[in-house]
């Protein structure tokens, strides 16, 4: 896990940071040390026994969502800067490298409840038996948003589409960030046991980090999954695009959609989570600033709300100010209604949402 | 921090006991967290886009280290850091985005990195009369984006916009890719807020003209740090064009094609951008246009008519020139590619030396400065390319954008000192100026007396003025003993 490519590092840390206005970290601290070639420069002059780490370089090259906002203007297409910079909080053989103090008690309950939270995901609940869907929801809104899954158990139910859930283990995205690719594998290796068990042929996620990881890690971590992994945006647009959901009219709203970065400049997905809003009667879309692939992260990626709770808490101040006044704010991303929840602001959850207007 | 990597050039540092003592004063004016003497930030703020600080990176060196990285909130808080500075007399560098090209933002002398990105506010638009009030810290990508949503544009496009400052533009002189239309930042400017290191702060007067004295407003422009620390500034602002016309020509001769876009500028005619590329540039940029032909590139913006005017004009006076008409797509493919810099990463992993040398020439030089630069270019051993292009053009001259690249082998500095001596005696002797955009930094401060002569006591004097510690970016725009960085 988290080789580097030293040719791409090397390509960004003698970059004049072509990106930085597009780092929501840098924009946010406004401290060089986390700009993007910057933390390129600490990794680069590591890697070649220039410069040695400590908690400090460690926590600057650290300072990264994993929001790929760099990619926007980068003109290397093959770069993907968070994870060339991985390995600076994964221990080596030396311990030359490593984790920050403060993320220990997040691994230690990633170990003891295979999620970060301090309790236990989800204990089973309704499945059924050889359903050929597999819905993940995925710790973080099991923590924060409990009401999500029923959302989602309800747009099912209302489909007529037979669903299993699994005793969810932490998907491992976690912990590859606080540098623990052990204790992922791990989590990995329970997940993909229960996958497998299953027999399901379409796991869906409404988790954006665990589709990442699903997507990204972990054939690579010894895990192909024999399944199709799907956004659970596209997947429920299918489900109303077939007929077998109809969302009617929850009053005239003005909504504006926040992009979470993994969905639309990983997973490409855009145009879905807007289509699945236009499909409510009534709804009128109010597009914030940078807006698709050209979102700004929330603050949440990399577990920001718990590694660096202050800096994720101002980068969500950032962003907030870009949307439009008059029109609430929806997502589909966990960490981004977490993240974007500040001052009293509420942040609508796309599937919630659908949910309503489908059951009404 | 165990083993911090190698300094090459930091001439000197202040002692650590005088630094407490800043440091002590600066956090009840800026609270703690603003200051800091973590290795981290001081390795950040070590360097900036001088290319000799790749070289030295991938060697695995810095030009120099500050002692103390400062951030303030406001032009309040840089007043009295700088007054506490100057009677400390600690060195203090100004740090924007670090993007100049020529390592003016290197803490030579150790002291403080006084870094502006938290001073990153758009204060006011003034829609009526086109001005729009800026921080410094701001970056020039949120600044222009900003302003085109709210329906317009600051007309000031540099490559570097999306990772160079307000403050740093003004600092430096700047030039946006738009510049023959809208100006350089120096047309562009109004007025601006500067903070002397004696702490006085000096507000200048967004009036359209004024004959109240000297404009001292401009003497900020171009001072790179050595006499104070821009706080804010107010600037022209454009509503967004109506319409845009791209059009694009290729000429036998380069000459030819000067002389042509000279009569452009003397008709009348300002397009936004006017860019004109040697035969070799051509083929690098323009690869569907062979390397035979020289490619002369424009966009024209405004309003609609006197777009179609202007298009006009040009396209007659092109044409009776006896360039061809190559259509709009090359100015399309340039727009697409005018940020992307990759090229320059992969040739210093791949062991080249390259850099960009821009040059200031009226028009009776425009050519042979070209031709002088070039022949001192290649006759370095080692170069392998030197190519050029005019990358703005007024009504009275042209500013000439040289790229070199040399493969020289294990002594890389020597080869890039060479370069430049070239480069800078075959401009100073056709009189052209020695820099258009990049300014002087800390490497062309070797060269300032002979742009200068006497005009550098003037410089000299205005600073001891204004300075008189000495404490304000030392070691740049050719003060002090230049060149010891080079031993
Ligand atoms: C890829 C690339 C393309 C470029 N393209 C252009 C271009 O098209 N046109 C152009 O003009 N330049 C260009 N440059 C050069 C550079 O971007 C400019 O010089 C820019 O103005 C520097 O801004 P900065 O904020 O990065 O300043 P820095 O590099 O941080 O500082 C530059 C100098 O200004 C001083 N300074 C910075 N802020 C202040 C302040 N607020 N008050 C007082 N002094 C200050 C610093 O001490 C230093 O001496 C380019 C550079 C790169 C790397
Ligand atoms: S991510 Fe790309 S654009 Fe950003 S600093 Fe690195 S190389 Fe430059
Ligand atoms: S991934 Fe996001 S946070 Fe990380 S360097 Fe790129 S823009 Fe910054």
């Amino acid at each position: 896990m988290a080789e580097v490519n030293m040719e791409q590092l090397l390509n960004c840390a003698l970059c004049p940071n072509m990106c930085r206005c597009d780092c929501p970290v840098l924009q946010a601290l406004g401290r060089e040390k986390v700009a993007p070639a910057g933390k390129a420069r600490f990794a680069a002059m590591y890697k070649q026994n220039h410069l040695e780490l400590d908690s400090e370089v460690i926590e600057a090259i650290a300072n990264c969502l994993g929001c790929r906002g760099c990619t926007v203007r980068c003109p290397f297409p093959e770069l993907n800067l968070c994870d060339e910079l991985l390995f600076a909080r994964t221990p080596d053989k030396e311990g030359r490298q490593g984790h920050l103090a403060s993320w220990e008690p997040y691994l230690a309950n990633l170990k003891k409840y295979s999620s970060p939270y301090g309790q236990k995901s989800f204990a089973g609940g309704r499945a059924d038996r050889g359903a050929d869907i597999l819905y993940f929801n995925g710790c973080t809104a099991l923590a924060n948003h409990p009401q999500s899954l029923a959302a989602v158990e309800k747009l099912f139910q209302k489909a007529g589409v037979s669903y299993q859930l699994i005793n969810e283990d932490c998907c491992g995205y976690p912990a590859e960030t606080w540098g623990d690719p052990e204790l992922a594998r791990s989590l990995a290796a329970e997940n993909y046991r229960k996958f497998v068990e299953s027999g399901a042929k379409i796991l869906v996620t409404s988790c954006p980090e665990c589709w990442l990881v699903f997507t990204e890690r972990y054939s690579g971590w010894g895990f192909g999954l024999p399944l199709e992994i799907m956004a659970a945006p596209s997947y429920f647009l299918g489900l109303v695009n077939d007929g077998l959901l109809k969302p009617s009219a929850i009053g005239q709203r003005t909504l504006s959609y926040h992009d979470p970065c993994i969905w639309a400049r990983s997973a490409k997905i855009t145009q879905e989570p807007r289509q699945l809003l236009k499909s409510i009667p009534g709804v009128n879309i109010k597009e914030p600033l940078a807006a698709g692939e050209q979102t700004h992260c929330c603050g949440g990626g990399r577990m920001f709300q718990l590694s660096f709770p202050k800096t994720a808490e101002a980068i969500a101040r950032r962003r907030l100010a870009e949307f439009p006044s008059g029109a609430a704010i929806v997502t589909a991303c966990p960490f981004c209604r977490e993240g974007l929840s500040q001052d009293n602001q509420t942040v609508l959850d796309l599937l919630e949402l659908l949910a309503e207007s489908c059951t009404k | 921090m165990r083993n911090l990597p190698q300094t090459v050039i930091q001439e000197s540092l202040v002692e650590p006991q005088v630094i407490e003592a800043f440091a002590r004063d600066a956090q009840a004016i800026v609270g703690a967290d603003q200051i800091s003497v973590n290795p981290a930030d001081l390795l950040a703020n070590s360097r900036d886009y001088w290319p000799v600080n790749n070289i030295w990176m991938i060697e695995g060196a810095l030009p120099a280290l500050p002692q103390l990285v400062a951030w303030p909130g406001s032009a309040d808080e840089v007043s009295a850091l700088l007054r506490l500075a100057d009677k400390l007399k600690i060195p203090v560098t100004p740090y924007g985005e670090g993007s100049g090209a020529l390592g003016g933002a290197i803490p030579l002398k150790g002291g403080i990195s006084l870094d502006l990105k938290r001073m990153n506010r758009l204060l006011e638009i003034d829609e009526e009369s086109l001005l729009a009030t800026v921080e410094s810290g701001l970056n020039g990508a949120l600044y222009e984006e900003s302003l085109n949503r709210a329906g317009y544009t600051g007309g000031h496009i540099p490559q570097s916009l999306s990772c160079s400052s307000v403050g740093g533009w003004l600092a430096c002189r700047a030039a946006g890719q738009f510049s023959t239309r809208y100006g350089k930042i120096e047309d562009i400017a109004v007025s601006l807020q500067a903070v002397l290191p004696d702490g006085t702060i000096f507000s200048g007067r967004s009036v359209p003209r004024a004959a109240t004295g000297p404009r001292l407003d401009h003497l900020f422009i171009g001072s790179e740090g050595i006499f104070g620390v821009i706080t804010s500034a107010t600037l022209r602002i454009w509503p967004l064009p109506e319409k845009r016309h791209l059009a694009s020509y290729t000429f036998a001769d380069l000459k030819g094609a000067l002389e042509c876009v000279r009569l452009i500028m003397r008709s009348g005619a300002r397009p936004a951008v006017v860019r004109l590329y040697d035969a070799q540039e051509t083929g690098n940029h323009f690869p569907e246009l062979g390397d035979q032909r020289c490619v002369l590139i424009l966009l024209i913006e405004g309003a609609e008519k006197i777009v179609a005017a202007e298009a006009e004009v040009i396209k007659e006076l092109a044409l009776a020139a006896g360039a061809i008409d190559s259509g709009p797509d090359h100015v399309e493919h340039w727009l697409e590619k005018r940020f992307n810099i990759s090229v320059a990463s992969m040739l210093f992993q791949k062991g080249a030396v390259l850099d960009t040398i821009e040059v200031s020439t009226n028009w009776h030089n425009a050519h042979n400065t070209y031709l002088a630069m070039q022949n001192a270019l290649l006759a370095v051993e080692g170069t392998i390319l030197a190519s050029g292009h005019y990358s703005h053009v007024y009504p009275d001259g042209a500013g000439l954008y040289m790229t070199t690249v040399g493969f020289p082998g294990a002594n890389k500095l020597k080869f890039y000192k060479e370069i430049w001596q070239a480069a800078m005696e075959a401009c100073l002797a056709q009189g052209t100026a020695i820099s258009h955009h990049h300014g002087i930094g800390l490497h062309r401060g070797l060269w300032m007396r002979e742009e200068h002569g006497s005009g550098m006591e003037v410089l000299e004097k205005v600073k001891k003025a204004l300075d008189p510690e000495g404490i304000m970016n030392p070691g740049k725009l050719g003060l002090g003993e230049v060149g010891l960085w080079q031993k």
